[in-house]
């Protein structure tokens, strides 16, 4: 099996890339890899048109750069998982972020990206490529679901969910008419807190805003 | 409010009857005085009526009674007001209610008719403002609406008295609203479990769902045992058990759901603003606002120099220079912020005042001049030209002719008067006094009885409360109203609900303190809106300490015009810090919570005059009925005290107090005796006191100070002292008496050693 390699050399090219923004040269791939493969491999990704060959130099094509982003991926979020959440010493970090790598799938990485809040930087300090998941949660980079004491007045919102552990407090609200699913409007915050509902004006304790927690409306 | 005394009819409680209920501020008063052709209190201020009121409707059935019910907004209820108007619905015997709804709020409305439907009770939905509803692009199909609730719908436009017809014609057709809701397979087994156990008599659904969002004031009104209240609460706890929320919130999320159906399918909104008229919006825009900023500026620096104004008269260039340069700086600042935004989005006028009148920062310039505006009116027209003219010209004294009025107008821009003719009246008291001195002498006790000078039942005790108060009070409720019918109370609870929730209270508190400086008897009675025991303590506290009401105040403002504004700054500001501070004290020192602020800020509207003058007829109907028996009494208690000679022992008793403490003359400690039976009769005997020592009662602005201030945290009047016992108990009412009297003469006696000090 080459895959593992092929990864390694991917990897290395756009490392190289990366750090030095010149392209890698065939002879590179020998002192990356072990040498006597290190021909077989690079035919092998010839083959899957992963990189194209000028003179010597080696050029990833669009193929092989998302591959190789991958990977990087794979690797830097890895480095961040043993360094954030599992607590790896610095220099079992690096070998063991080398072998993770080539057997994470993509929904697992997916998941681990989501449990790490989509990192941007590895311990390193060097980018993280995104991946899809970064892309849809930059999107909604603003948080989903907020208290109303934090939207800012002249704001739309749908009432989420009150948290409040005050009885009263949510009989009131809800026979008022304020009920998860109610559209709102922040009109004003000072001096009081006023919002308004349908036609229904409502000035409220910031007590009681703070758990009400609203969609934000786009 | 406060019921016109509409005899209620002698079958009583269960004759049968129609009830008006429905949520806060959708004109449930409105309508009641147009079927009954009585008078309740309608303003535009959730919570207006407090109490319960009566009358009688010559309907096509014959008369019924018809009961007004306080707003609520569910009737399985969260406050005493709703409890109240459950419980009316309850008692049964009702042959019909009738639910008054806000049009463009139906959604809430319908919540209420699902409610209804439950308890079993006929119905006729009343869509009231409809004319609000169509302003604002809402249409609602009253047809549909009428067959899927299977009870007639009427629209009606309360305050212009449209609609009222349709509404008596639909009363016989009223039936039990054909709604119910499904709670899902949880609820409704609790609602099957419960309902066996509801005595005849209850509609059972809406009993059982009372327990089940656990009301017990419902259990104890059912009559339950121990082992009854224990078996329901145990069904409840197994049903409660399957729900993350409260089953209360629960049941109420569900209705709403449900509701929230019937409202798409009977009401569409188009996108239309509704617009005001556009001459009239370019003048507000572009002639009113401008000119009313820069009034506001201009007034703002003038009253900030009217209290320093001792040291800036020897400048007066440069006062001119200052009172132009704010007015201008605000004409530019409300332009600049109007322009940019409300100009070009087409919003109407009552839209943006009414979003002004609460802004976190114009609001407070506006509240201030709007408080000058009521003091011109109140304090120096109210108090200082119409007093004078009734006190002198109107009533006169006895012996000495006023020697008449002249009828004149003034001609603008001229400087000049025109005198149409002179009237050569002398006043009622020197027509009486010539009529007693035909039968008696002035000598005469019985003569003195009614026109002595010094404690006459006319002279001095009528003429002051018809004189004196009259003007006073009228004016103030003018004012009061047109505060209430615009919505611009509600707005200030919004403005000053922070600083009222230092001293305990929350922005609720507005309507009874802001009426308090009306009168206090009235304005106890209104602290009923408050949601909690100590709230309304508080509140009944601060108004006895340091509310002065509009009579006393009437007569504060026409003797401060004597002295500088740096003694009227010093009083205003004395004053305000004790009822901070006494208010924050009394918020740590009670037991109990502070109840959650959550206020429904009404649209700001146009107020209708005819509206204002009627509430204010009936509101001054109402105080001369309280007031002038007690100024009588008070007059005659004076006028024993002093022809037995009592009173100059009781003034040598207070002498070690009044004058050494305070420092006031001697003669003074006849002001806090009459105090403690009408305040503002107590200010006026202290200042008339002064007079008679001093020459004028200015002429010793520190005794001015302390007199003022005592005599305002001083001891409410009887009247209101008897609201107190009634609504608080005779415990706390003596507690509060108790504290309020020497704190009054603590801090004066303070004030006094600082001044002296300085």
């Amino acid at each position: 099996m080459t895959e593992p390699k092929i990864e390694e050399v991917l990897e290395h090219i756009w490392t190289h890339e990366e750090e030095f923004g010149k392209r890698a040269s065939r002879d590179m791939v020998s002192q990356w890899i072990d040498p006597q493969v290190a021909d077989a491999v690079l035919q092998d990704m010839l083959r899957q048109k992963l990189v194209h060959m000028y003179n010597s130099l080696i050029v990833l094509t669009a193929t092989g750069r998302k591959e190789a982003e991958q990977v990087i991926r794979r690797h830097r979020l890895a480095e961040r998982l043993l360094k954030d959440i599992l607590a790896v010493k610095h220099d079992t970090m690096d070998s063991s972020a080398c072998e993770f790598e080539h057997f994470l799938n993509d929904e697992v990485t997916t998941s681990i990206c989501t449990l790490l809040g989509h990192p941007v930087r590895c311990p390193h300090g060097k980018l993280i490529p995104p991946g899809e998941c970064c892309q849809r949660a930059k999107k909604i980079l603003r948080p989903l679901v907020l208290s109303l004491l934090e939207l800012t007045p002249g704001e739309e919102a749908k009432v989420a969910y009150i948290t409040t552990e005050h009885h009263p407090r949510l009989d009131r609200l809800s026979s008022m008419g304020l009920l998860p699913g109610t559209a709102i409007r922040v009109h004003q915050k000072q001096p009081t807190l006023v919002i308004q509902m349908g036609e229904t004006q409502l000035a409220l304790d910031e007590d009681i805003a703070r758990d009400i927690y609203v969609r934000r409306s786009h | 409010m406060f019921k016109k005394k509409s005899k209620p009819q002698k079958s009583g409680l269960h004759a049968p009857s129609i009830a008006l209920v429905g949520n806060p501020n959708v004109g449930k008063s409105a309508i009641f005085n147009l079927l009954t052709g009585s008078y309740v209190i309608v303003s535009n201020y959730p919570g207006t009526t407090v109490e319960v009121s009566r009358g009688t409707c010559k309907g096509i059935d014959g008369r019924v009674e018809v009961i007004d019910t306080p707003g609520v907004n569910n009737l399985i209820p969260q406050s005493e007001d709703e409890r109240v108007a459950r419980d009316i619905l309850l008692r049964g015997g009702h042959r019909r209610v009738v639910q008054v709804a806000d049009a463009k709020n139906l959604r809430r409305a319908l919540f209420l008719t699902s409610q209804l439907a439950e308890m079993g009770l006929p119905v006729v939905l009343d869509l009231n403002m409809w004319d609000e509803c169509l302003e604002r692009g809402i249409s609602i199909d009253t047809g549909k609406l009428q067959s899927l609730l299977g009870i007639p719908v009427v629209r009606t436009v309360a305050t212009e008295k449209q609609g009222i017809g349709h509404l008596l014609n639909a009363l016989p057709q009223a039936g039990v609203p054909s709604l119910k809701v499904d709670f899902g397979r949880e609820i409704e087994e609790g609602i099957s479990r419960i309902e066996p156990l509801i005595p005849n008599g209850y509609p059972r659904r809406a009993m059982a769902l009372m327990l089940l969002s656990g009301d017990f004031t419902v259990a104890e009104k059912l009559g339950y045992s121990k082992t009854v209240q224990g078996e329901v609460s145990k069904i409840r706890d197994s049903i409660q058990r399957k729900f993350s929320d409260p089953l209360s919130y629960a049941i109420n999320r569900i209705r709403a759901a449900y509701v929230e159906r019937l409202f798409h399918e009977t009401v569409y909104t188009a996108p239309k603003r509704m617009e005001s008229h556009p001459f009239l919006r370019a003048s507000f825009f572009f002639f009113l606002i401008p000119v009313f900023a820069f009034a506001l500026g201009y007034k703002i620096m003038d009253m900030l120099l009217f209290f320093f104004q001792g040291y800036l008269s020897s400048a007066p260039p440069l006062g001119l220079i200052l009172k132009l340069a704010s007015g201008m700086a605000s004409c530019i600042l409300f332009c600049l912020h109007l322009y940019r935004k409300d100009l070009r989005t087409k919003r109407t006028i009552s839209e943006v005042l009414g979003d002004l009148t609460m802004h976190p920062v114009a609001a407070y310039p506006i509240l201030i001049t709007s408080l000058w505006a009521i003091y011109k009116l109140v304090g120096v027209f109210g108090a200082g030209v119409c007093v004078d003219f009734m006190e002198k010209k109107v009533f006169g004294y006895a012996g000495t002719p006023s020697g008449g009025f002249d009828l004149w107008f003034p001609v603008p821009f001229a400087g000049k008067d025109v005198t149409l003719f002179h009237v050569p009246f002398n006043g009622i008291n020197y027509y009486l006094g010539l009529l007693g001195q035909m039968l008696v002498s002035p000598q005469n006790l019985g003569y003195q009885l009614f026109l002595d000078g010094q404690a006459g039942l006319i002279q001095v005790g009528l003429t002051y409360a018809i004189a004196i108060v009259f003007p006073i009070v009228g004016f103030f409720f003018l004012a009061f109203g047109l505060m209430e019918d615009s919505g611009y109370l509600p707005r200030l609870a919004v403005m000053l609900d922070k600083l009222f929730k230092r001293i305990g209270l929350t922005g609720k508190a507005v309507l009874p303190m802001v009426l308090g400086l009306g009168c206090g008897t009235m304005a106890t009675l209104t602290t009923r809106i408050l949601d909690t025991k100590k709230e309304r303590i508080i509140a009944t506290l601060l108004m006895a300490l340091a509310i002065p009401c509009s009579a006393q105040l009437g007569v504060i403002a026409f003797v401060m015009g004597s002295i500088s504004g740096f003694y009227f700054a010093l009083y205003v500001f004395i004053i305000a810090f004790q009822l901070i501070l006494v208010g924050f004290v009394a918020s740590k020192v009670l037991p109990g919570g502070r109840s959650d602020f959550i206020m429904e800020v009404p649209p700001f509207r146009c107020p209708k005059l005819y509206n204002i003058l009627l509430k204010t007829a009936y509101r001054v109907k109402w105080f001369l009925r309280e007031a002038v028996p007690l100024f009588l009494m008070g007059t005659l208690a004076l006028f024993i005290l002093s022809k037995t000679g009592a009173l100059k022992y009781i003034e040598l008793a207070g002498r070690p107090v009044v004058s050494n403490w305070l420092g006031l003359p001697p003669e003074t400690a006849e002001g806090f005796i009459l105090g403690f039976l009408r305040r503002d009769y107590g200010a006026v005997s202290l200042f008339k006191a002064l007079e008679r020592v001093h020459g004028s009662v200015g002429a010793e602005p520190v005794q001015l100070l302390v007199a003022l201030v005592v005599i305002t945290l001083f001891v409410p009047c009887l009247a209101n002292f008897l609201v107190i016992i009634k609504e608080r108990g005779i415990a706390t009412a003596a507690l509060i008496i108790g504290f309020i009297v020497p704190y009054a003469f603590l801090v004066g006696g303070i004030l006094n050693l600082i001044m002296k000090a300085i």
